[in-house]
């Protein structure tokens, strides 16, 4: 059974919040260990596993990120971060603009960060911001809507799309965080997959 | 995680950092990177138009001590080989000679990936001369 399949939800993004919420804890009350403890061992072996589930389900299906990204694997037939077949695709465009970024970066960071130089990278990161921003409220907004009203024969097109929106989210949130590092900050609400 | 001697050897004193003008004959360039861990990477060969073989390899990587050792190791053994042999080179190959744990396959992926990318571009250029001096 998929996450989806978990609430009884179609393979849709757009996803009513309170809704989805009321029947989180109608099925955690129904799968809560604590209700089953007169069952048998394999009953109960089941309620937790059940249990289980609708947590995962739930922390994954709210967060309208964490949501796409699920969506995309079920398309790709599988339902694990592993393994993954189709390779996620920036634009050519913004891999040039990353790498001079980071090359930017690299020489204005060796040469000892000045005030002019910390004012420059300062703007440079709002305005990255924005963008990462911007790039959210797309995907949760305009591409997710494409999904939900694509044709069956348009829906390989917005699965690339939000695949190249996705790719171009963790780029900028990279490039943010290396220019948090570097102006000296931690950037603990961003970082999710730090280098290592 | 403990990296292998081959890697920190790598990161330490990397080959062939730096860069060709882009549009020197002979030169092809390839940039990919992973959005997973936002690495960039950049590695461009330049080969000998009359031989075919790679006489030079550079490379400047932003990520992780794996990616940046992948591909400084790959522009070890790009130079003196021919665009052929290079096109043979697998991340496995890079896998076992630096020995990267299974969560460090995806750098040696990426390198295999620029090696390919700055193939193409060289080989979709010498192309494009050979047409512009046909015409």
């Amino acid at each position: 059974m998929n996450y989806l399949e978990v609430f009884g939800l179609p393979r849709r993004l757009a996803i009513d919040a309170d809704e989805l919420q009321r029947r989180f804890y109608a099925l955690s009350r129904q799968h809560h260990p604590d209700f089953h403890q007169g069952a048998t061992a394999e009953e109960q072996a089941k309620a937790l596993e059940s249990s289980a589930l609708v947590n995962a389900a739930y922390r994954t299906l709210r967060d309208p990120i964490a949501r796409i990204e699920y969506l995309l694997r079920l398309e790709e037939g599988r339902e694990t971060a592993e393994g993954t077949t189709v390779k996620p695709k920036a634009p050519p465009e913004l891999l040039e603009e990353m790498f001079e970024i980071q090359e930017a970066l690299q020489e204005a960071t060796a040469g000892g960060l000045g005030a002019a130089a910390r004012a420059t990278l300062l703007a440079q990161r709002e305005r990255l911001r924005q963008r990462y921003q911007a790039e959210e409220r797309r995907l949760c907004g305009t591409l997710s809507q494409a999904w939900d009203n694509a044709p069956a024969g348009d829906r390989q097109s917005v699965l690339a799309a939000l695949r190249e929106a996705l790719a171009t989210r963790a780029y900028l949130r990279t490039v943010i965080n290396d220019l948090s590092v570097a102006l000296g900050e931690d950037e603990g609400s961003l970082v999710s997959n730090r280098r290592h | 995680m403990a990296y292998s001697d081959k890697v920190i050897d790598h990161y330490n004193n990397p080959r062939n950092v730096g860069s060709f003008p882009k549009e020197t004959p002979g030169v092809g360039t390839g940039l990919v990177g992973a959005p997973e861990c936002g690495d960039v990477m950049k590695l461009q060969i330049k080969v000998n138009l009359d031989t075919g073989v790679i006489e030079d390899a550079k490379f400047k990587t932003f990520g992780c001590g794996s990616a940046i050792a992948s591909s400084s190791l790959a522009t070890e053994w790009l130079k003196g080989k021919t665009v052929d042999e290079a096109a043979k080179i697998k991340n496995t190959d890079i896998v076992n000679e630096l020995k990267l744990p299974p969560v460090k396959i995806h750098c040696s992926v990426l390198a295999e990936d620029a090696i390919k990318a700055a193939l193409t571009d060289y080989k979709e250029k010498s192309a494009a001369r050979v047409v512009g001096a046909a015409s």
